[in-house]
């Protein structure tokens, strides 16, 4: 059998997986299969955005986790056989399709960059290999061809009026004896960075919390949205992992990037590759960054901060 | 008494991964280093057993080159170590390492909380983990921030992309963890020498039972530099001028 698989555990996600896998299933001449827990409403939808046939997943108990699914559908695509699923690459999304490739004794590219089909019908895929510093080229030898992809990497697919598809809802998931006895949603940070034409981006270099209000005056005098390295967010928790940039969290793309106390790790600057202007100020003249940017000061934050301040001001 | 696992690898440090003049990466005087959230995962297992009582034995699947990583992994707490070797373990994908792990763990140790990091450095595939568990058939709970240990349950609190999940599952389980579980102790000369006495299992791939089928087709590596031509400022009044004045010239600021 054939066909194109895609799952996602977030609606937008679904959406960009809807225009990825439209576009694999049309040049391999076979059908598109979305994943999706919702209702006959939902699938109509995913019909109508490209997807020929829906599989629904019902409801789960309110203390189930998604991964509940799992079982479900690596049997699903074991019946199927489909040439090729594909998997949003959220938190969620990333253990569930390692997890149903281990089912399905087939193999996964994770956190693919690149999707081409060569002319034996096979994907060749690229991925990220030592924080970013290589690029690796792989294919799979066994079906289905598994990838996760990263968030924003396709355009959501858009409303084509009369597509016709089928819809079948699945039974329920079996509990699986893991519980979800708590959830919280997460502070909702200021601004979109993965948006923004200017960033300033705050590293371990600055001493305290407190310290971050000069980044932000900075920010402020440059129109720009604060962003950080993953210590910032994720150790010292100063800011919330939607304002970091790199390998585990977000891509930018900005005009102007300017880096204040960042050493440049490379797990950190593959997240700014697409930057028109990286700049940088770091007291260490050795400090990687400056192997990466365009304009660089050597040179204390604290005293270089508050002159560009004045500086950008005039 | 909780009987803990935790699974290290070790890795070519990034940092000396420089591209040749072809554009191939040069490996030849890569430095190698302990993955750097394995260091997490080996710190929480070793955290879990000062609360807990039981045993941390820690887990390895590499070429024989690896005795160093033994070492530096015992040298954090664990009070002993499964080093899976041959040669033919250098460039493993996560389907093989976690059918290894599996076989071997299933055998021979005795498990309650299997930890993994969240990702290794160098691949940095997250799959070893969960893939471990689904081989295992234990629950797999991913990307930790925090553990305990309740009546015979892990719970678990751990990061989804809309906030946070607070997960209970019966042992035996496994869990990955993030890097902000913990801060990961820095052994000391004491400790150091403490790992040279500690018991190592050699296991060789003939100890093996089954063949462990490439199926990742690896079609070539290329550098991905990110190398600019730097301007280099200094600190003083006049750098500070002309730093900014240099970035006013390329247009990317409104103001000015
Ligand atoms: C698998 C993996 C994934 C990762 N993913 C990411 C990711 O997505 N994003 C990310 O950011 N990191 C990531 N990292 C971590 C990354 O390797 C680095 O550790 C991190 O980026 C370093 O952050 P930093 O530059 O803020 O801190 P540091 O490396 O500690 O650098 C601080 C810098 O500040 C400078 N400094 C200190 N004082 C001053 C001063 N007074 N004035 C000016 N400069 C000063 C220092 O010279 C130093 O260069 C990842 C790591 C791994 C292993
Ligand atoms: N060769 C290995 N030996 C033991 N554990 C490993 C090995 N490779 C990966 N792991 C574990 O699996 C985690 C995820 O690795 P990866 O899937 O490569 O990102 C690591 O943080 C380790 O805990």
């Amino acid at each position: 059998m054939s066909g194109v698989w895609i799952y996602a555990d977030k609606y937008e996600q679904v959406f960009e997986l809807l225009t990825a896998g439209r576009g694999l299933a049309d040049s391999l001449g076979t059908k598109l299969t979305a994943l999706v827990s919702g209702d006959n409403d939902t699938a109509q939808d995913l019909i109508a955005r490209g997807a020929d046939e829906v599989l629904l997943f019902p409801p789960l108990a309110e203390d189930q986790p998604v991964q509940d699914y799992v079982p479900l559908m690596a049997d699903e695509a074991r019946e199927a056989d489909p040439d090729i699923f594909l998997i949003a690459a959220s938190l969620k999304g990333k253990e569930m399709g390692a997890r149903i490739a281990a089912r399905l004794d087939t193999a996964l590219c994770s956190e693919c960059i690149t999707m081409n089909i060569d002319d034996k019908g096979k994907l060749q895929m690229e991925r990220l290999m030592y924080g970013g510093s290589a690029i690796q080229t792989v294919s799979i030898n066994s079906r289905p061809q598994m990838a996760t992809i990263p968030p924003r990497a396709y355009e959501p697919a858009q409303v084509i009026d009369s597509r016709q598809g089928s819809v079948r809802t699945l039974k329920k998931p079996e509990p699986s004896g893991m519980k979800v006895i708590d959830r919280k949603g997460k502070a909702q940070s200021s601004g979109d960075i993965s948006a923004a034409r200017v960033i300033v981006c705050a590293g371990r270099g600055l001493e305290k919390q407190e310290d971050l209000d000069l980044v932000r005056e900075l920010a402020g005098v440059l129109g720009a949205e604060v962003a950080c390295t993953r210590p910032i967010s994720e150790e010292k928790h100063w800011m919330t992992e939607e304002s970091c940039i790199g390998l585990s969290a977000k891509e930018v793309k900005p005009a102007l990037y300017l880096g204040i106390g960042v050493s440049g790790q490379i797990q950190h600057l593959v997240g700014i590759r697409e930057a028109g202007i990286i700049c940088a100020v770091n007291s260490d003249e050795n400090a990687p960054i400056f192997e990466s940017a365009d304009y660089g000061i050597t040179g204390d934050l604290y005293k270089i901060v508050p002159a560009l301040i004045e500086e950008f001001k005039k | 008494m909780p009987n803990i696992v935790c699974c290290f690898k070790w890795v070519v440090d990034e940092a000396y991964i420089k591209p040749s003049s072809s554009g191939k990466i040069d490996l030849e005087w890569a430095e190698y280093k302990l993955s750097d959230y394995d260091r997490n995962a080996i710190e929480e297992a070793v955290r879990l057993q000062e609360i807990y009582g039981g045993g941390v034995t820690a887990v390895t699947v590499a070429s024989s080159d690896a005795t160093k990583g033994i070492k530096d992994a015992l040298s954090r707490g664990p009070e002993k170590a499964y080093f899976i070797n041959d040669d033919q373990f250098e460039n493993l994908e996560p389907s093989q390492t976690s059918a290894i792990l599996a076989q071997v763990i299933a055998d021979q140790i005795d498990y309650d909380v299997i930890i993994c990091g969240e990702g290794s450095s160098d691949m940095y595939s997250q799959q070893v983990g969960p893939r471990l568990a689904e081989k295992l058939g234990i629950p797999c709970i991913a990307f930790v921030n925090q553990l305990s240990i309740e009546d015979k349950q892990i719970i678990a609190e751990r990061k989804t992309d809309e906030g946070m999940e607070v997960i209970s599952a019966p042992m035996p389980v496994l869990v990955t963890v993030l890097p902000d579980i913990n801060n990961p102790r820095v052994p000391g000369l004491k400790d150091t020498l403490a790992a040279s006495k500690k018991p190592v299992i050699n296991i060789e791939l003939e100890d093996l039972a089954s063949e462990y089928k490439r199926l990742l087709i690896d079609k070539g590596l290329k550098a991905a530099s990110i190398e600019r031509n730097c301007t280099h400022f200094g600190a003083g009044p006049e750098d500070i001028k002309a730093f900014v004045e240099a970035i006013r010239k390329t247009g990317v600021i409104d103001r000015g």
